[in-house]
């Protein structure tokens, strides 16, 4: 209660309209349903038994209402649980620890950029899922540099934030980037949704 | 009593004597030496048989019933004497003879009859044949000879004046109601209760079915004699010697029947010797083979239960419903054991103490033994339940940290950064540093909390399971890990048991083994969860040296598995734990 009006307040001071708060799934539903919302933030945890009630919730709202972002907020991250909500269909979506909040720019970051359709992984996932070690994947061929320029994409930054996050030049953080495109093997498309395959095939390796 | 049964014996034999003669002298051609001599044996033998059975059980009714029988049935034959006090009083008692024979059978082997049906039976018997006996002799009409005697003796006391053929006409009827339809119903009950026994009671009951030839052949040959008017010489005699060969043999069979129980006996001086070399828990075969009982079952008593237990320790009731007997075994007034056994074994009371004393030692170690086992299986399922309870309250600890005070703490680190902001403007620089600092602080603090929460039980253990918890676990792990688990999941116990087994062997690797990789395997082999932790560091971890190894050692024991810790310096170390998972 006391981290929703938090919330609600970091919302509004960032500038945004926040057009209906809902106390458990139902009243999340009828809510999505009336305001046609750009994004719906989410707990997992809802009443009644406080376990994975929200996500049921979210992966409903991805169902019936494909044109509605989501960013759900858990109090633990998993990397199983991220790859089940995002399913195939990474646009529009974010998953991130309730605990980000606190570093409200980035926070608003990430909220603005899933409501315009982009996406944002909790890095604690990525860490996990750099954690997996898996033989087979065309991840192992990737430098530790170009990692951690791919788990910054996934996290939803923007080539200048990779800049400014590793402090290097843009060009160099666009040449990683190509390599990356080049490694998963990704045909040549428009850079967002080459960057949204990326994120996909990183996901899924 | 000695004197009692000598006497019998005395008037058996003077008896037998009366009744030859009385044959041979009044019968002329329906009998002959042999056959007089036949019937006297065949009465002498029931005589016989009921004095051993009584010397060797008193208590039991059996053999003064047979001794009864043979006595009857001599003093049957004496109704063919010529003076007129004996025919009258002996033709109306003499045919009661049967019926004590037929209670004698029915009684066997315990003495007493306990059906309801055969007692009515043996009633109806004695009522009807004495009603019968009276009223033949009341409308005895002299002109005209009774059937099966002496034509030319004419004197019934009870005579009341002629009534033409009545006499003859009753004679018919009462061969028909006695050897007709009664006869019928004695071989109905017979073969009902050979029928109905328990195998071990129908090894017993030979007898019985010696009983309904007997009858039934008696039946045949009273039936021909009666209503066929002239019938042939030789069908007569085959008849007459069946049905006294089958009478004859009905005593040697009831009291071989009855003397079965201590050949039985026997067998205790076997039982001693093979007590000698039997494990407690296998005490209920010898007594099975002792009493010759295939379905006796050993039960010990357990006070502090106030139930009883079998040999393995296993809480067992005790049958209720009638369908078996039991006996209850005492030493100095202490219960010592429960034999639950066929009811026809309640008919040798003294062969069951015979075992029971003959066993008593064996019984008390055996007893001793199934208490034992008893309290450690009492201990086992303790030991699991502290283990379940402990899993729950962890589980409940989990949530209540991420509800409660991380749930708090994230909410405050918010606020904090609110006021912050509202502070940037700048009042007082000093303020908002310390607000900074306390947000981190408290970003710390919300961390850590997480890992805790983690380390006490993964909240994915509980919702996904544990391969998903292991992935997780893995993936979390400085180290490469190759991680093999069947999908599926198991009882909340096994599965936490397991994901610790794996997580506090992968802490170990991580903080003593200095390995380049590890392996996690899990799997279900052979009703058992097996979990395989392997790495190629430098060896030398070992359960017992008061590590988390040992703790978790424990645990798996709790669950009635076991942990192995395989270790060779340099070579590696290997733990394995095998979780008994039903399934």
């Amino acid at each position: 209660m006391l981290f929703r009006e938090g919330l609600v307040r970091v919302l509004a001071d960032g500038g945004l309209d926040v057009v209906a708060q809902a106390g458990d799934a139902s009243a999340l539903h009828h809510a999505v349903l009336r305001e046609r919302p750009d994004i719906a933030i989410v707990d997992v945890r809802m009443p009644p038994t406080q376990t994975n009630e929200g996500t049921r919730a979210a992966l409903q709202i991805r169902e019936r209402h494909p044109e509605v972002a989501l960013l759900v907020l858990s109090q633990i991250v998993e990397a199983k649980h991220a790859l089940e909500l995002f399913s195939d269909r990474p646009e529009g979506f974010g998953y991130l620890l309730k605990d980000r909040v606190i570093e409200i720019d980035d926070f608003l970051d990430s909220v603005r950029r899933v409501a315009r359709g982009g996406t944002a992984i909790d890095p604690e996932v990525i860490s996990q899922l750099f954690g997996r070690r898996r033989t087979s994947s065309p991840l192992e061929e990737l430098t530790p540099r170009e990692r951690e320029v791919l788990s910054l994409m996934a996290e939803g930054r923007s080539n200048r934030g990779i800049c400014d996050k590793l402090v290097l030049s843009p060009k160099t953080v666009e040449s990683h980037v190509n390599s990356i495109f080049a490694k998963l093997r990704l045909a040549p498309a428009p850079d967002d949704h080459r960057r949204v395959l990326a994120v996909l095939a990183f996901l899924r390796a | 009593m000695r004197i009692l049964r000598l006497a019998l014996l005395a008037a058996g034999a003077f008896l037998g004597y009366a009744a030859y003669r009385v044959q041979v002298d009044n019968l002329g051609s329906f009998t002959s030496p042999a056959r007089a001599s036949a019937i006297v044996i065949g009465a002498w033998l029931f005589l016989l048989a009921g004095l051993i059975a009584w010397g060797r059980r008193p208590s039991n009714r059996l053999g003064p019933l047979l001794a009864t029988a043979g006595i009857a049935l001599l003093l049957r034959q004496l109704r063919y004497s010529h003076d007129a006090a004996l025919f009258t009083v002996f033709f109306v008692v003499g045919e009661l003879s049967y019926w004590v024979v037929a209670h004698a059978v029915f009684a066997y082997p315990s003495g007493r009859i306990t059906d309801r049906w055969e007692r009515r039976l043996v009633a109806t018997g004695y009522s009807v044949t004495l009603v019968f006996t009276t009223a033949i002799l009341v409308v005895y009409n002299p002109a005209k000879p009774l059937r099966f005697f002496d034509p030319t003796f004419r004197k019934s006391l009870l005579a009341v004046g002629g009534f033409g053929d009545a006499a003859i006409s009753l004679q018919k009827v009462f061969v028909v109601v006695v050897w007709g339809f009664l006869a019928t119903s004695a071989i109905a009950l017979l073969i009902r209760r050979l029928v109905t026994a328990s195998p071990r009671a129908r090894r017993l009951l030979a007898p019985l079915l010696v009983a309904a030839i007997a009858v039934g052949l008696r039946a045949i040959f009273e039936s021909v004699f009666t209503f066929v008017e002239r019938p042939s010489v030789i069908l007569y005699d085959y008849l007459f010697w069946w049905q006294i060969g089958a009478f004859i043999a009905l005593p040697l069979a009831l009291l071989a029947g009855f003397l079965r129980a201590r050949l039985a006996r026997a067998n205790l001086g076997e039982l001693i010797l093979e007590l000698e070399r039997t494990q407690p828990h296998e005490i209920g075969n010898v007594l099975r083979k002792a009493l010759r009982d295939p379905t006796l079952d050993v039960l010990f008593p357990l006070p502090e239960r106030e139930g009883f237990v079998d040999a393995t320790g296993q809480a067992v009731e005790l049958p209720t419903d009638g369908s078996r007997a039991v006996t209850h075994l005492k030493h100095d007034d202490e219960p010592l054991a429960a034999l639950v056994h066929d009811r026809s074994l309640l008919d040798e009371p003294k062969l069951i103490d015979a075992a029971g004393a003959a066993a008593r030692l064996a019984l008390e170690n055996a007893r001793l033994h199934a208490e034992t086992r008893a309290q450690l299986d009492e201990v086992r399922q303790s030991r699991t339940r502290i283990v379940t309870t402990a899993d729950e309250e962890r589980r409940r600890i989990e949530r209540d940290i991420h509800d409660g005070a991380q749930q708090r703490l994230v909410a405050l680190a918010l606020q904090l950064r609110l006021a912050q902001r509202r502070l940037r403007d700048g009042t007082d620089p000093e303020i908002e540093r310390l607000l900074a600092a306390t947000v981190d602080e408290l970003q710390f603090a919300v961390d850590e909390l997480r890992e805790l929460a983690r380390g006490v039980h993964p909240a994915i253990l509980t919702e996904d399971g544990l391969a998903a918890a292991l992935e997780s676990l893995v993936s979390r792990t400085p180290l490469p890990v190759e991680l093999e688990a069947e999908e599926g999941r198991l009882a909340a116990p096994i599965e936490a048991t397991a994901y610790f087994v794996a997580c506090e062997a992968l802490a170990n690797i991580v903080k003593h083994a200095h390995a380049s990789g590890a392996s996690i395997r899990v799997q279900r082999r052979n009703g058992m969860l097996v979990v395989e932790v392997e790495d190629d560091g430098v060896g030398g971890a070992a359960a017992e040296n008061g590590s988390g190894l040992s703790g978790l050692g424990d645990r798996v024991e709790a669950l009635g598995g076991r942990l192995r810790v395989e270790s060779r310096p340099a070579g590696g170390t290997r733990i394995v734990g095998e979780i008994p998972c039903a399934s």
